[in-house]
């Protein structure tokens, strides 16, 4: 069964659409690559599978269920900013998230943090903006997860962050577990995406296996994205 | 999950409250000393001086005791629950429901506390040997005359108070996830907001007026029989009552609402 289903999905803010008519499922095991440019419904798709949002009309099903408070016991999400409470410490922000979460593996988490050289007892308030980006992203992927939702992990940070937080998710993610990375930066994410689908105006242009793009384009799913999104 | 949300909103929130407290309880215990030692006929100008600057301290302290907190509990939803900090408490396996218990449970605690801390700053400043032994003797006395029902007047107010608290914060709550809800000017909504409600429960408390007025009347001859002052008082808190829980449950919808179905997070 899909982890993750849309059926004619539907989100308007106001009178403009921002998902219109969406169909898709994610399944168990795979990393999936939720692509398309900016203000293409990428965010908000998220959000309703987050229950951040309600949609319009249509349904969103995560694990065969509404979204709501068991829907989230499964759901690891990443925001597309950082939002941990600064006046915690990184040791304070492990139990916050142990407490809430079953799955919360601390040991792992721990070792995440001290790979990174940062101070469990510092204020998360006075790390480093690259620092509380990387923790937040520890925190996520310390989760043994059934669906890991990431929205923009690697928007607006250096190479060599990127590679630290691509590994990080390669080296963490629960195997059977659906990976769900929301980027218009497809170079960067390519290489481990085994599934894309690619998102435009709040309709899905395109889904498949990244080897069958690759294979019946004859190009790199980033060359095929530039041609499908040429401006 | 309600006592882990406690948990961690009472940490917090008492970064902000706990030193505002001991900074008003400690500025109370100064004054007090540098009262008794200007307490001659001709202070030097050092104490007098000294004086001056924490008896202003002190007033401008009992006056924003209360604000601050009413202020303190205003920033906590606001920040934790309907800005950044949202992105991860509503991904949280919790209902709305208990998210916002806890903060009313939370920001009532507070609320007694400043009121408490108020009261014991008004203490300390005041407090000498002779003070302190006056206020034993009326607390023994008070004890001692006791009665069932002074104790139920007490207990009442106690009530009261407990349903003011829960009937302001859900009121601010109200007003600011309805503001919070719209794309722009969020901080403005929400005081507008705030407003309206104030007016609309003024607007529907004259409106039933007439309705409580009978409903006293109601009580007073239902439930009680005769017309004596403690009767007049348990219908007047019955009504009361009854008007805090009334509103309070409407605003709690009203947050219930667009936390629910206009969360908007940007």
């Amino acid at each position: 069964m899909a982890i993750l289903k849309c059926a004619a999905l539907t989100k308007k803010y106001g009178r403009a659409p921002a998902l219109e008519g969406l169909d898709m499922a994610v399944e168990p095991g795979r990393i999936v690559g939720l692509l398309g440019p900016n203000g293409s419904g990428k965010t908000t798709l998220i959000k309703l599978a987050n229950g951040l949002l309600r949609p319009s009309s249509g349904q969103i099903l995560v694990d065969g269920r509404e979204p709501g408070v068991e829907t989230k016991k499964l759901i690891s999400y990443l925001p597309e900013r950082t939002c941990i409470p600064g006046w915690m410490s990184g040791e304070g922000l492990m139990g916050f998230y142990a407490d809430f979460y079953a799955d919360f593996d601390r040991k792992a988490a721990s070792d995440m943090l001290a790979r990174l050289d940062i101070d469990p007892r510092a204020k998360l308030r006075h790390l480093s903006k690259g620092n509380r980006e990387k923790v937040q992203l520890i925190m996520v992927m310390a989760r043994k997860a059934r669906l890991y939702l990431l929205d923009e992990p690697i928007g607006g940070v250096d190479p060599a962050a990127r590679d630290y937080i691509l590994g990080t998710i390669i080296s963490n993610y629960n195997p059977e577990a659906a990976v769900v990375i929301s980027t218009h930066l497809i170079a960067d994410v390519e290489k481990i995406l085994d599934d894309v689908i690619f998102i435009s105006r709040g309709r899905m242009l395109l889904s498949a296996s990244a080897d069958d793009v690759r294979e019946k384009h004859g190009k790199s799913v980033d060359e095929v994205f530039r041609e499908v999104f040429k401006c | 999950m309600l006592g882990k949300l406690l948990k961690y909103e009472l940490r917090a929130s008492s970064h902000t409250m706990l030193p505002l407290f001991g900074l008003l309880l400690l500025v109370s215990g100064l004054t007090n000393l540098v009262m008794r030692a200007a307490n001659g006929t001709n202070p030097p100008v050092v104490i007098q001086i000294l004086l001056t600057l924490l008896t202003v301290s002190f007033s401008v302290g009992m006056l924003a005791v209360g604000l601050v907190t009413v202020f303190a509990m205003v920033q906590r939803f606001r920040n934790n629950l309907l800005r950044d900090e949202g992105y991860i408490m509503h991904t949280l396996p919790v209902s709305i429901h208990t998210h916002i218990w806890a903060k009313v449970i939370v920001s009532g605690l507070w609320y007694t506390l400043s009121a408490a801390v108020f009261v014991l700053a008004a203490f300390l400043v005041a407090a000498d040997a002779e003070f302190v032994q006056d206020m034993a003797n009326v607390f023994g006395e008070l004890l001692r005359s006791l009665s069932f029902e002074s104790a139920e007047m007490l207990a009442e107010l106690l009530g009261m108070f407990i349903l003011m608290n829960i009937f302001l914060s859900l009121l601010i709550y109200a007003s600011l996830a309805a503001g919070h809800s719209l794309p722009t000017r969020k901080m403005l909504w929400s005081i507008l907001t705030f407003l309206a409600l104030v007016f609309l429960t003024s607007l529907a408390s004259r409106g039933i007026s007439s309705l409580t007025v009978s409903l006293v009347d109601g009580i007073t001859t239902l439930i009680y029989d005769g017309s004596d002052a403690m009767t007049a008082w348990r219908a007047v808190c019955a009504v009361g009552a009854g008007y805090l829980i009334l509103f309070s449950a409407v605003y709690y919808l009203i947050t219930v609402w667009f936390m629910k179905h206009r969360l908007n997070l940007e």
